[in-house]
């Protein structure tokens, strides 16, 4: 998926890969889209929570393995 | 309630803590800093023996026997990215966090105001439950 940047989160807990991120957004410009890597059972419920929360658009999410990919578009 | 009122409730997270053991330290930091994240408005109100938390230097131990274990939980914390008490507080605070010393029972446990860490204000009960009221969630650790 087209990306703008990544955001490696593998091997952090709940809640770091959410702080991590929500601070990630705030470098990234509107439309742009970040990709998010995570390992952490969590952040597969967090992640879209903490989407539908903050108002920035989930646009895709892949699973291989443990590891998940999340493509947030910035609002 | 005027819909304006409620918008505000939504976004407020208001806890208190009121035991000043490892795992009752992180769970507001923790709590707090996704809330945070989350684009909360986030309260946290230290009383009895949670106001050791908010001196400058702060070593919470496991409760109990499991003191013995705290530097191995510390260990396993640092690993998955959460650093320790005082730094993730001090992050937590970058993050727009307020921490509150209750002014009574700071005055019990032995903790002065010149000992708190900086940023951390004096409040009474009154003032929180006024925050609290205002805030949709509000959660009790202790």
């Amino acid at each position: 998926m087209q990306k703008d940047a990544t955001l490696d989160a593998r091997g952090l807990m709940c809640p770091m890969p959410i702080v991590h991120l929500a601070k990630k957004v705030k470098e990234l410009k509107s439309g742009q889209v970040l990709e998010l890597l995570a390992d952490d059972v969590g952040a597969k419920e967090d992640v879209p929570a903490w989407c539908s929360r903050t108002g920035h658009q989930l646009v895709g999410t892949e699973a291989e393995g443990k590891l998940l990919k999340f493509y947030i578009k910035i609002r | 309630m005027k819909s304006k009122e409620l918008c505000k409730m939504a976004d407020k997270l208001c806890m208190v803590v009121s035991e000043g053991t490892f795992d009752k330290a992180y769970m507001p930091l923790m709590m707090g800093t996704t809330a945070a994240a989350m684009g909360s408005e986030v309260h946290v109100f230290y009383t009895f023996f949670g106001t050791a938390l908010l001196k400058k230097v702060s070593k919470p131990k496991l409760p109990g026997m499991f003191r013995l274990f705290t530097g191995v939980f510390q260990k396993r914390m640092t690993k998955v990215g959460i650093p320790g008490h005082d730094e993730l507080m001090k992050q937590a605070m970058d993050m727009g966090i307020n921490f509150y010393a209750c002014a009574t029972t700071m005055d019990l446990m032995g903790v002065k105001e010149s000992d708190l860490k900086p940023g951390v204000k004096v409040l009474g009960a009154a003032a929180f439950l006024k925050m609290a009221g205002e805030a949709k969630t509000t959660l009790f650790i202790g």
